[in-house]
């Protein structure tokens, strides 16, 4: 594995943009190419607001810090530009595009990675796509319904997890992708994953969860405690099995300390 | 001036003149129905604001018919090397057909039907051939039961000054695979064009109908006055598409009044995507138990495009059925107005009766209005209304953005996506296909 981080955050701190109320406080995180790491915390800690300020959702802002990815200056980038460079992010609660079948969203997003002028070879499209959803097990009609419209949350999830799969991405984040699923669909979207990342072993995943039972099925390298927007301990897949014994209470301390003040960090 | 050009302009006047020149060589009964609704249109005031049907157009602003004149008597010639490029582009786009109709400045200049359907007993042809070759049918339908000239001022200007027309007649039990197509093409400034489709489909047949209209854009005022009537006899199915794609400085209008007997089935699309000023009035009727119609709106404005959409439901008899679904996407600072009716008679029991028109901003200039309404006098039926006007949801574009997609292919994604549930409704061999592709080009202006 090399050693240049896919993505170095430094001091990141962002609030919601028409707000004043800061939510990331000074976050620090580096994350290697292969790597998996996975970000814990209680409700209200940060954890997706992170997940979006990465994505670069404008309904965020970050005010200070700074988000280095692949060598890019990542907060300098359109939603769109950082998808292009690499990124994806799995949504906690994936959005409603009415009208737009899964295999013409695709399409489009398949296409538009591609240099101007290049046209996209529809029927390797086709096999690629028949091929990930068998990966899933999706049905092939799956292709035809309309972007998470109706969807059940199992749905949505694995239809985030059959996006990713197109879209090869060098790292990916995916906020709180096991919420909402019972033990069968949380095992095939964890399989997935596990099958994209065998393939692309360069592949680097950034999980947020509240819960350490996603764990059991995609493993960390790496797993941080998050709270009041900072990440307060880091360490190995202990720290997950740490939390899932004792829960969230012996970090509720950190809260009034960690808010403005230096990070605490125990690794 | 020359003496020859006053009496022309005095001729082409929307006046009893025009009048006495469009029916000159008419059978008598045609002449006394012309000249019957030119007096229901002399008796008629122009409809103004004060009127709830038409509070949101106001035609004082919006056309001035003193100063149009009706359209030239010269036909141009049945041969497409002479027909203007974007026609003929604009048919070349199509997807096959039982028939064509090619209609240029007022008159029907071209005809033509699958042999085998002509040997069934199908026609499809000018109305004014039909007049004489098909009396009977077209005495008995023309602008009597479906849209008689008591309709408004607008129906009874149409029917008084009507200079040609399109007769489609299915005889009974004959099933059309392909549909029809008609292609329309308008081009002189300062024009009124007054045309009438006269539909008949027998018990049980089966008919699609697709009526285009395309035009440059006019520097004075162009007027086009369509009058449709559609009737589908019992278990027959129709669908009539009509798609608007004039130019600006055009004003389009369009009254349709659609029949749906026992078991028929009588669907109707309207498209809007270009012209200055839109306005359609389609009524739908369901005369007959088991009767239904499915009835879809799609428009897209910019600009400063206006389009008005009137319709009403009207349930005469127990156990019909109807669903209108309206929806449209506004840019610039275009402006629609929606109002629709569902109308549901005493003792007509077991209706199902339903009508949506949703609304998608694009601007913070656009404007759109919707005003739907019910009037039930039974009581055991199935009806609702809804109205929506948003705009672009950013959630939605920020998921798309988030795959890579750029600003305007999200938003492209998103608003072919909202008026696509309309086009996936209907769908006839390329006309979703045409329409789309359409809107793109509106699209890409978009800032």
């Amino acid at each position: 594995m090399s050693d240049t981080p896919v993505l170095k955050i430094k001091n990141l701190q962002a609030k919601v943009a028409e707000d004043e109320l800061r939510i990331l406080t000074g976050l620090d995180l580096e994350i290697k190419p292969g790597e998996i790491h996975a970000i814990m915390g209680p409700n209200a800690s940060g954890k997706s607001t992170l997940a979006k300020v990465l994505a670069g959702h404008p309904g965020y802002e970050a005010t200070a810090g700074s988000v280095v990815f692949q060598g890019e200056d990542l907060l300098e980038l359109e939603a769109d530009e950082r998808s292009q460079a690499g990124l994806f992010l799995a949504f906690q609660y994936p959005v409603e595009i009415p009208g737009v079948s899964i295999a013409n969203f695709l399409r489009t997003a398949v296409q538009s990675r591609l240099t101007d002028g290049d046209e996209l070879d529809i029927f390797e499209f086709s096999d690629q796509l028949t091929e990930r959803m068998e990966m899933l097990d999706m049905d092939i009609s799956f292709a035809e319904r309309h972007v998470n419209d109706g969807f059940s949350g199992g749905e949505k999830k694995r239809n985030e997890i059959l996006q990713m799969a197109m879209l090869k991405p060098k790292l990916a984040v995916m906020d709180e992708t096991d919420s909402g699923l019972d033990i069968d669909a949380l095992k095939i979207v964890a399989n997935g994953v596990n099958a994209l990342v065998e393939e692309d072993p360069t592949m680097s995943i950034l999980l947020i969860t509240h819960y350490q039972r996603l764990l059991d099925y995609i493993k960390p390298h790496f797993v941080h405690v998050m709270v009041a927007g900072q990440i307060v301990r880091s360490g190995g897949p202990e720290v997950a099995l740490d939390l899932e014994a004792e829960g969230y209470k012996m970090y509720e301390g950190f809260e009034s300390s960690a808010n403005g003040n230096s990070p605490v960090t125990t690794a | 001036m020359s003496d020859a050009l006053v009496t022309d302009s005095v001729a082409r006047a929307l006046s009893v003149e025009s009048l006495e020149r469009v029916s000159r060589d008419e059978p008598t009964w045609l002449k006394e129905r012309r000249s019957h609704a030119w007096s229901v249109y002399e008796a008629t005031p122009m409809p103004t604001t004060k009127l709830e049907e038409w509070r949101y157009t106001d035609l004082s602003k919006k056309l001035d018919l003193e100063t149009l004149s009706l359209s030239e008597a010269e036909t141009a010639p049945d041969d497409p090397s002479a027909w203007p490029a974007r026609l003929r582009a604009t048919m070349d786009e199509d997807h096959a057909a039982s028939g064509h109709i090619v209609f240029i400045d007022g008159h029907v200049v071209h005809a033509d039907l699958d042999s085998d359907l002509a040997s069934q007993g199908v026609v499809l042809k000018s109305l004014h051939e039909a007049v004489d070759s098909h009396a009977e049918l077209v005495q008995e339908h023309l602008a009597t039961e479906a849209l008689p000239p008591e309709e408004g001022k607008f129906a009874s200007l149409n029917a008084a000054l009507w200079v040609d027309g399109i007769f489609l007649f299915v005889p009974k039990g004959v099933q059309l695979e392909l549909p029809i197509r008609v292609t329309r093409w308008l081009s002189e400034a300062g024009t009124a064009y007054m045309s009438r489709v006269l539909i008949v489909a027998e018990n049980h047949s089966q008919v699609s109908y697709v009526d285009e209209v395309v035009s440059n854009d006019f520097t004075t005022q162009m007027f086009t006055s369509t009058a449709a009537e559609v009737i589908a006899k019992d278990g027959a199915q129709v669908q009539f598409v009509s798609v608007q794609r004039l130019g600006r400085g055009s004003f389009y209008h369009s009254v349709q009044r659609t029949l749906a007997n026992r078991d028929a089935t009588l669907d109707t699309l309207n498209v809007g995507l270009g012209a200055s000023v839109t306005r359609v009035d389609l009524n739908a009727k369901l005369l007959g138990p088991g009767a239904t119609s499915d009835m879809l709106g799609l428009y897209f404005g910019d600009g400063s495009q206006h389009f008005d959409f009137n319709t009403s439901q009207d349930h005469t008899v127990p156990n019909t059925s109807s669903d209108l679904l309206y929806k449209g996407a506004l840019d610039g600072a275009s402006r629609s107005v929606f109002r629709g009716i569902i109308r549901v008679h005493e003792g007509a029991q077991r209706t199902d009766a339903y009508q949506t028109n949703r609304n998608l901003l694009l601007s913070n200039d656009a404007r759109a209005d919707s005003l739907p309404n019910l009037e039930i006098e039974a009581d055991d039926v199935k009806c609702s209304h809804g109205a929506t006007v948003g705009e672009l949801d950013a959630d939605a574009k920020f998921y798309l953005m988030s795959r890579g997609l750029d600003r305007v292919q999200a938003e492209r994604l998103v608003v072919l996506g909202f008026l696509g549930e309309v086009l996936a409704r209907l769908p006839l061999g390329g006309v979703g296909e045409k329409v789309t592709r359409v809107i793109e080009e509106k699209l890409a202006q978009h800032v």
